[in-house]
C-alpha cells in the first residue's frame, strides 16, 4: 500500500517537473525524493476548515563555504519573494532556538509558540560543478514531515531551483498545480525611446527586449505553448499583424491593407485572432502562424476588436460598437449570435477571459473620467469592481492560475504595470524600469 | 531579415510624420477663416505651412461635422490645384478610451475624410489612410482642450 502511494507520488512529482525547467527536471529524475502524500492530504483537509494565509516559518538554508553561503542567501531571497508573491502565505523567520545545536532535531514547540503552521528549511552543497539543494517541509503542529525533496543544477539555475521548490510547496499546501513560477509577462515599454515589446518573469525579473522596430509596437500576445509571439507593428508604416516563431526566430507580417489590431491566441489551437479591415469594415479574423487568414469570425458593421477566448477555445469575448458605444460581447467561435455581456457603463473594452473559464475581466471608462477594471461572470452575473480612485487602470490579464491579474495603471503619474489578487486586493507595482509600461499579457510557458 | 525594409520605411515615416505634425496643426484655428488655406495653394514654391488643415471630431465619433466638411472642401481644392500630389490621412484619437479600440476609431476617422474627399472628386488613388489611435497626440496634456485637438484627422502631402 505504502509502495503504491509512493509510486503515485513519484508520478505526480514527475508531472510537476515537466512544467519546470528542463535542466532541473533532468537532474530531479536522477535524484531521490520523497513526498508524504497522506500527511499532505490530511493537512489540506484541515486547512480547508480554516481560512486566511498559511503561516510559514522559513529557515535559512544552511551552507558551508563562502560561495555556498552566498548562494544560499540568494536562494533564500528567491524562495521568500516567490512565496510572498502568491499572497497565500504569512512568512516568518524561523525562531533561533528552533534547531537542537547538537542533533539538528527540530523544536516544534518553539514553532508553535510563534504561530507557525509550516516549517521549511534545507541545505545547499556543491557537488562537482553542480549545486544540490535539499529541502524539507514539516507540519509544525503535528511535527510530521510533508515533503523532502532534492533539487540539483548548476549555480546559474539557483533561481529556477528555488522557484521549483516554491511551486512544489504551493501545490503541497493548496492541492493545486502551481503554474505561476514558470509564467512570463509580455508588455510594451517606452524604455528605449520607442514602444517596443519586452518580456519578464511573473515577478518582473529577467527583463528582455523582444522587438527593435524603432516605430510603434503594441499589444503582444504569447501563444499558449509559448512558441509564437504575435503583436501589432507599425514597421511597415501602418498597424500590421506580426507573428514570430520564437524557436526559429523567423517573423512574418500579414501584409493586408488597412489595420491589424490587438491579436489574441485561440486556446487549444495555434491560430491567432485579430481585427483586420482589408475587406472594408473592421472585423475579427483567425490567422495561422504563417500569416495566412484562416477565417472570419465577426460580421457586423462598426468596430469589432480585442478578442479573448474561453480556456477551451470554443467561445470568444470581444468588444463591439454594434449597440452604439463599445461593449463586451460573447459568441461561439463556430458561429451563432453574439450575446452582449456588459450593460453597466457606456464604454467597456479589453476583455480577458479567466483561465478557469468562469470570469471575464475588462476595463470600463467611467463618468468620472477614470478607467477601472471590473470582473464579471461569463454568464453576465456577479459584476465586481476591482480598482477605484486611482486614475486609469487598463489592460487586465489573468495569471495562469487565475489567482492574480496584471494591469496597467497611471496612478503614480506615468503608465506602469501593477499586479493584484483576483478579488482586487493587494494591488502592488510589478516592476520598476525606465519609461512607461503598458498592455501586459500574462502567459504560461509550458 | 524580413524586418529590414519595412524598418527603414517605418523609420522614414516617423521622421516625416513627426515634422509634419508640428507644422500643420497650427491651423488650430479651424474656425473657418477660409482664405488662409487657399491663398497658399497658388504658390508653386515647396509647400510649407498649413496648406491642408486638420479636421476635428467629437468623442468616440468618426462623423464629420459642418466645420470638418468645410475644411475638407478646402483640402479638396488644394488637391485639385496640386494634381500631382498624394495625401496620407492620419486618424488620431484622444487619450481617453483604450488603446486598441482607438486604433479602430482612428481608422474610421481617416476613412470618413477619405470618403468625403472622394465625393468631392478626389481620386482614391491619391488618398491613403493610417490610424495612429492615441499613439501620436498633437498636445500631450491631459485636459479637454488637449483632447479636442487630438481627436483629429491630419493630412500629410507627399
Amino acid at each position: 500500500m505504502r509502495t503504491l502511494t509512493t509510486f503515485l507520488t513519484i508520478m505526480r512529482i514527475s508531472k510537476i517537473s515537466f512544467a519546470g525547467l528542463s535542466l532541473v527536471l533532468f537532474c530531479l529524475l536522477l535524484m531521490p525524493f520523497r513526498l508524504q502524500a497522506e500527511e499532505a492530504r490530511e493537512y489540506i483537509a484541515i486547512r480547508k476548515q480554516g481560512s486566511g494565509r498559511i503561516s510559514i516559518a522559513l529557515d535559512r538554508t544552511s551552507a558551508k563555504g563562502g560561495k555556498e553561503i552566498e548562494w544560499a542567501r540568494s536562494l533564500d531571497g528567491t524562495i521568500r519573494s516567490g512565496l510572498d508573491f502568491t499572497g497565500l502565505f504569512n512568512l516568518m523567520q524561523a525562531p533561533v532556538n528552533m534547531k537542537n545545536a547538537q542533533t539538528g532535531a527540530l523544536n516544534f514547540g518553539s514553532l508553535n509558540s510563534v504561530g507557525a503552521e509550516i516549517y521549511t528549511g534545507g541545505s545547499l552543497i556543491k557537488v562537482g560543478n553542480m549545486t544540490r539543494l535539499d529541502m524539507e517541509v514539516y507540519d509544525a503542529m503535528s511535527g510530521k514531515q510533508l515533503l523532502k525533496k532534492q533539487y540539483t543544477g548548476p549555480e546559474t539555475q539557483l533561481r529556477s531551483m528555488g522557484l521549483q521548490f516554491c511551486a512544489d510547496l504551493v501545490e503541497l499546501l493548496t492541492g493545486k498545480k502551481c503554474l505561476l513560477f514558470n509564467s512570463k509577462i509580455v508588455f510594451v515599454s517606452t524604455r528605449s525611446g520607442f514602444k517596443e515589446i519586452y518580456e519578464c518573469d511573473f515577478d518582473g525579473q529577467n527583463l528582455m527586449q523582444l522587438t527593435n522596430s524603432r516605430t510603434i509596437t503594441l499589444t503582444p500576445a504569447l501563444s499558449q505553448d509559448g512558441r509564437y509571439l504575435a503583436w501589432t507593428d507599425y514597421a511597415g508604416g501602418r498597424p500590421d499583424l506580426y507573428i514570430r516563431n520564437l524557436q526559429t526566430k523567423s517573423t512574418v507580417a500579414l501584409g493586408k491593407p488597412g489595420v491589424s489590431i490587438d491579436p489574441s491566441w485561440r486556446n487549444g489551437t495555434n491560430e491567432v485572432a485579430t481585427t483586420l479591415s482589408f475587406e472594408g469594415d473592421q472585423e475579427i479574423y483567425l490567422v495561422r502562424p504563417n500569416g495566412t487568414i484562416s477565417r472570419r469570425l465577426t460580421f457586423s458593421r462598426g468596430i469589432d476588436v480585442s478578442p479573448s477566448f474561453s480556456p477551451d477555445g470554443a467561445r470568444m469575448a470581444f468588444v463591439s460598437q454594434r449597440s452604439g458605444m463599445p461593449q463586451v460581447f460573447v459568441q461561439d467561435v463556430q458561429g451563432g449570435a453574439a450575446r452582449r455581456l456588459t450593460f453597466s457603463g457606456s464604454y467597456n473594452t479589453q476583455p480577458s477571459w479567466s483561465p478557469a473559464g468562469d470570469k471575464i475581466a475588462y476595463s470600463s471608462l467611467q463618468k468620472n473620467g477614470e478607467i477601472n477594471i471590473f470582473v464579471i461572470n461569463a454568464d453576465g452575473s456577479g459584476l465586481l469592481q476591482l480598482t477605484r480612485g486611482a486614475k486609469d487602470n487598463e489592460s487586465p490579464s489573468w495569471s495562469p492560475d487565475g489567482n492574480m491579474i496584471v494591469f496597467m495603471s497611471n496612478r503614480q503619474g506615468r503608465k506602469k504595470l501593477f499586479v493584484m489578487n483576483a478579488d482586487g486586493t493587494n494591488q502592488r507595482s510589478l516592476l520598476q524600469i525606465d519609461g512607461e509600461q503598458q498592455q501586459p499579457s500574462w502567459s504560461t510557458l509550458k | 531579415m524580413k524586418h529590414t525594409l519595412p524598418g527603414i520605411i517605418g523609420a522614414a515615416m516617423i521622421v516625416l510624420a513627426g515634422c509634419s505634425s508640428k507644422s500643420a496643426v497650427s491651423t488650430g484655428d479651424q474656425t473657418g477663416a477660409a482664405g488662409a488655406g487657399s491663398t497658399t495653394t497658388t504658390t508653386t514654391a515647396p509647400v510649407s505651412g498649413p496648406v491642408l488643415g486638420d479636421i476635428f471630431f467629437d468623442f468616440d465619433s468618426s462623423a464629420l461635422n459642418t466645420e470638418s466638411q468645410e475644411q475638407l472642401k478646402q483640402n479638396a481644392t488644394w488637391m485639385q490645384n496640386n494634381a500631382s500630389r498624394s495625401v496620407t490621412i492620419e486618424g488620431h484619437c484622444d487619450e481617453r478610451g483604450t488603446d486598441e479600440y482607438n486604433i479602430a476609431l482612428g481608422e474610421r476617422r481617416a476613412n470618413s475624410a477619405k470618403e468625403y474627399l472622394q465625393t468631392l472628386g478626389i481620386s482614391a488613388s491619391r488618398l491613403s489612410t493610417v490610424s495612429y489611435g492615441e499613439e501620436r497626440p498633437f498636445d500631450p496634456s491631459h485636459n479637454e482642450e488637449a483632447w479636442a485637438k487630438n481627436r483629429r484627422d491630419h493630412f500629410v502631402n507627399k
